[in-house]
């Protein structure tokens, strides 16, 4: 809320005070006289209470005054035969005490803006709201003498005569004619400062602002429900009309002017300093981030504009609407909140925007190296009826295979070959690539061709078990695996085959999906995941141990991807607690932004256990932690946290 | 720059310089030692767990080369729970069912139990504990008759989530559940008549709760995740023999985001406090401390700036950081070999 105080710490108030004075001084109805007089003896012993002494002598003054013209009937009824109407200094002293500093300096800027900010109620006397304005003029007999005027006097009789222009704006806001006024006002977001600068005195200065300004503060009191509560229902309800008409953007300028026409800084850094979320509404970032955050809320998947600038607009009022995002992919909960979330999304350098279903992923090195490929590659990604986390297994098969170390893959498929009394295997992966040999859909269509008959043409389809449902004729033919959301992971799938509408049990799987994503022995060094990506695939691992290798890491390199293991119990301690010594829980993260401040560090990390939109920001001392814990109970006691180039 | 001070009135601050954990073996291959080095568990070679007792070693368990073993113990010391890791460095799951074994300390028969993480002994090393995050099923087990008991967490229940577990007596334990928008509750369970009721739920959303226990009482620590803005608590219920919990106490609340992971002693409760945060780019300055459970002073007992966890065994209280642990709690150096005085009274040593 605007008080008083706000407006006396401001640094401005003298000249925004000297202002109104100054503009006063020009306009044929305002004059400067006496002084506020001050009492002979005053102790002031602080700012505020000098402050709050000045308020009371203007306040019994101004009463007394007001009081005074009341009891003595001084209205000025016609102003025919009156000449040099100028406020009171006393009135116009009351008005600069108790008003907002920024409506102070939008009244100041020209005759008519004071005039308008009189009729929108945005200045404020000791009373509060102006009912009464106090004039002093010049008599038939040219004598100074003092009055009371009505509002509604002072603004037919004066205001509405110098500013012809007021009637037709004050048709112009009402709530009829409002749709079409917001039309011919623009609201485009400035997008530097010059062009900030600009927008902030064309609003300063236009007539249209205190009626803006007055459309603002409707709305707050009536959401705040502040004011009369006798019409609060009622008011309540036309400040719903008024939401209605006005877009979120719109509401968002209209405040963000009207709580800063006195510091034009703020205003623009606003604009300019905008939040995650804002650069996703003005489509400067992708709309995926919000995603699983704002559908649940619109219960739909299919979010439409008006929807998602809603949804940022709460996001910005509630910061746990970030924490427990829905959607298939899911990763580990909760996520920051969405200050948090956002400050880490905008120095984020990895490519996030698709799914890669963490929750689904039982071997944590998969999603992990598919995400650093699909940065490297910058590929669209895949799509699948399976668990997206599919998606990695066939990146990190793709790229092994590529260098010729796909026979290191153990999980299979295997039948009775009846004929000739023997088990046949065949490696796969759960998921529904059909381009892929490996591919679960691909190996059980194969197998039963040659067990069943199917024919060559057979496509088997991977689908949900929520989305199953038997009854439907589609189902009736055809190959289908039906799996359980919940218990699809990457090294194990809760399945069923449906060959014809006939549940198929004769494919067994064997074994796992391990996976060595740094050497665990030295014979076998070659093979490891980090070896093929910096060797074979040549993204140059650079060894980083401390602050300062990193330093100098981020200011090399271009694709600002630090990747590593540590244990989860350092990296994230909340998540997870040790109960035992040298516990730890090997977590593969990646690092894609620094965040500095004076001097403290703090990385922008994605676990592989994070969902690819969340990431989180750690400090330096947990991340050390956990690769020197990791190191500790490594067999080769590899240190595993390396820059990619 | 948003910086919340944790309020300091009424709170000791020791900051001393704490004593380094030294051992006779290497720290990286020790699994559990007892609080007088009496006895060791280490890690031999890769895949083997050895017994260290009285200048003897013995292989323990045998295992493939490329797994790792926990070791946890309770207040009770009577047993140790053992948790085989399969394939640690080449299968990196968050769901990972471990072999679980028990065995009493110093001997060397072991006794499986079943398959989970998370084991935990409870009431006099009678009873185990142990977390199956793919079923979502908590499984209580009598080590002595094997019956077994389970409870089946709510199914929104994320798969990252395990639950803290506390067992009061035979038949009555609290366990902590976590519904889909993060609103975690505590529940008693009734081993008998299988019924839950909620004893806490958490107003908000983001915390944790925690458990621990030591004589006559059960703590319940709600903490915030690491990147949420939210106070802390310890609540703290008096436990005698009966079965029903009710009412408890606030020993410490705190404006601040502290980290947690409570260790109960008999006296005092260890936790994790953050000192000051700057929530910008969430940047905490961390602390071990504790709360004395007579009057619920907060000391705090460490100088280090980053403290993420407290580890509580055989009654030693460890803080690891970074490369060396450090003791809060207990005998630090054991790497002297000292011959045992003579009583007084018994010169000649017999």
């Amino acid at each position: 809320m605007k008080t008083w105080p706000l407006f006396w710490q401001n640094q401005h108030f003298k000249k925004i005070g000297m202002a109104l004075l100054g503009s006063c001084l020009s306009f044929p109805i305002f004059s400067q006289s006496t002084p506020l007089a001050t009492p002979t003896k005053t102790d002031y012993p602080g700012i505020i209470e000098s402050f709050e002494k000045l308020i009371s002598i203007d306040q019994s003054k101004l009463n007394k005054k007001n009081d005074l013209l009341s009891k003595s009937g001084a209205t000025l009824q016609n102003t025919k035969n009156v000449t040099e109407i100028e406020l009171d200094p006393d009135f116009l002293n009351s008005v600069i005490l108790h008003s907002d500093a920024g409506y102070v300096k939008l009244a100041s800027s020209s005759k008519c803006m004071f005039y308008h900010t009189i009729i929108n109620d945005l200045l404020k006397n000791s009373q509060g709201k102006i009912d009464q304005i106090s004039v002093t003029y010049l008599n038939s007999k040219q004598e100074r003498e003092s009055a009371l005027v009505s509002k509604k006097d002072f603004l037919n009789k004066l205001a509405y005569e110098e500013c012809p222009e007021t009637p037709k704006l004050i048709d112009q806001f009402q709530v009829k004619n409002l749709d079409k006024t917001v039309k011919e006002t623009s609201f485009a977001s400035p997008t530097g400062l010059d062009q900030c600068r600009n927008v902030y005195l064309e609003w300063l200065n236009s007539s249209k602002t205190p009626y803006y300004c007055k459309v603002h503060d409707y709305i707050q009191e009536a959401e705040k429900n502040l004011g009369d509560p006798k019409d609060l229902v009622q008011r309540k309800a036309v400040s719903k009309i008024l939401v209605g008409k006005l877009k979120n953007g719109q509401l968002d300028f209209i405040q963000n002017f009207c709580d800063h026409i006195s510091n034009e800084k703020l205003f623009c850094a606003n604009f300019l300093t905008s939040s995650f979320w804002t650069k996703i509404g003005n489509n400067q970032a992708d709309k995926i981030y919000l995603q699983n955050i704002c559908a649940p809320i619109y219960k739909t998947s299919n979010l439409s504009e008006i929807q998602i600038n809603d949804c940022i607009n709460r996001i910005k009022k509630d910061n746990d609407l970030c924490l427990y995002p829905n959607g298939r992919s899911q990763g580990l909960k909760p996520s920051p909140q969405c200050d948090t979330l956002s400050t880490a999304l905008t120095h984020s350098a990895l490519k996030s925007n698709y799914y890669d279903c963490p929750a689904n992923s039982d071997q944590l090195t998969i999603t992990h190296l598919s995400r650093i490929l699909m940065n490297i590659s910058k590929g669209k990604s895949l799509e699948t009826t399976a668990p997206c986390s599919a998606i990695s297994t066939f990146n990190v098969l793709e790229f092994n295979k590529k260098f010729n170390n796909d026979e290191r893959w153990k999980l299979e498929a295997c039948y009775d070959d009846k004929l000739f009394n023997r088990e046949v295997c065949a490696k796969t992966f759960f998921g529904d690539f059909n381009d892929s040999e490996m591919s679960y859909t691909k190996v059980v269509a194969n197998i039963l061709r040659k067990t069943r008959g199917a024919e060559l043409s057979l496509k088997c389809e991977m689908i949900d078990s929520e989305e199953y449902n038997p009854l439907l004729l589609k189902f009736k033919s055809g190959c289908y695996i039906v799996y359980d959301r919940n218990k699809c992971f990457i090294s194990e799938c809760s399945h069923k085959v449906l060959y014809n509408d006939r549940s198929i049990d004769i494919i067994r799987l064997k074994n796992r999906a391990p996976l060595d994503l740094f050497p665990v022995n030295v014979q076998e060094e070659k093979f490891s995941q980090h070896y093929l990506l910096t060797n074979d695939f040549k993204q140059r691992g650079r060894i980083l141990t401390n602050l300062t290798n990193i330093n100098n890491y981020y200011k090399r390199s271009k694709s600002k991807i630090i990747h590593g293991v540590g244990c989860a119990e350092n990296l994230l301690p909340s998540f997870f607690k040790s109960h035992a010594l040298n516990q730890c829980t090997p977590l593969p993260f990646i690092i894609d932004g620094m965040i500095k401040e004076s001097d403290k560090v703090t990385f922008v990390v994605r676990t592989a256990a994070d969902s690819l939109q969340a990431p989180r920001l750690i400090n330096w001392s947990l991340i050390f932690s956990g690769v020197k814990g990791y190191q500790r109970n490594h067999p080769l006691k590899h240190w595993t946290l390396y820059g990619l180039d | 720059m948003v910086w919340i001070s944790v309020m300091l009135i009424g709170l000791s601050v020791f900051g001393q310089t704490l004593p380094r954990f030294l051992t006779k073996h290497s720290l990286d291959s020790i699994r559990y030692i007892s609080m007088d080095g009496n006895h060791a568990y280490t890690v031999k070679r890769p895949g083997v767990l050895g017994y260290i007792s009285n200048f003897r070693s013995v292989d323990f368990l045998s295992e493939s080369s490329q797994s790792d073993f926990l070791i946890s113990s309770s207040r009770f010391a009577q047993k140790i729970a053992i948790e085989v890791i399969n394939n640690q460095h080449l299968e990196f799951s968050l769901f990972k069912n471990n072999k679980i074994l028990v065995t009493d300390i110093g001997r060397t028969q072991v006794k499986e139990i079943g398959h989970g993480h998370h084991s935990k002994l409870h009431l006099n090393d009678e009873w185990i504990s142990y977390y199956q995050s793919l079923d979502r099923t908590l499984i209580i087990q009598n080590i002595i008759t094997s019956k077994q008991y389970k409870i089946k967490l709510s199914s929104k229940t994320s798969p990252f989530f395990t639950p803290a577990i506390e067992m009061i007596s035979s038949s009555a334990l609290v366990y902590t559940d976590v519904n889909e928008v993060g609103h975690t509750a505590l529940l008693q369970y009734n081993l008998q008549t299988a019924k839950s009721q909620v004893i806490i739920k958490s107003n908000q959303p983001g915390t944790r709760l925690e458990l621990c226990q030591d004589e006559g009482y059960l703590a319940i620590g709600e903490f915030p995740y690491d990147d949420i803005e939210r106070g802390s608590r310890i609540l703290q219920i008096k436990v005698s023999d009966a079965t029903n919990l009710s009412g408890f106490s606030t020993l410490y609340s705190s404006n601040g985001s502290d980290l947690g992971n409570m260790v109960c002693t008999k006296d005092s409760i260890y936790f994790v406090k953050t000192m000051t945060q700057n929530r910008k780019i969430n940047f905490k300055h961390t602390e071990a401390a504790r709360v004395l459970i007579k009057d619920g002073k907060v000391e705090t007992l460490s100088d280090l700036q980053s403290v993420s966890q407290l580890i509580n065994m055989d009654g030693r209280i460890l803080i690891p950081f970074r490369d060396d642990f450090f003791v809060l709690n207990g005998v630090a150096n054991l790497s002297e070999d000292k011959l045992q005085a003579p009583k007084p009274g018994n010169e000649s040593g017999n």
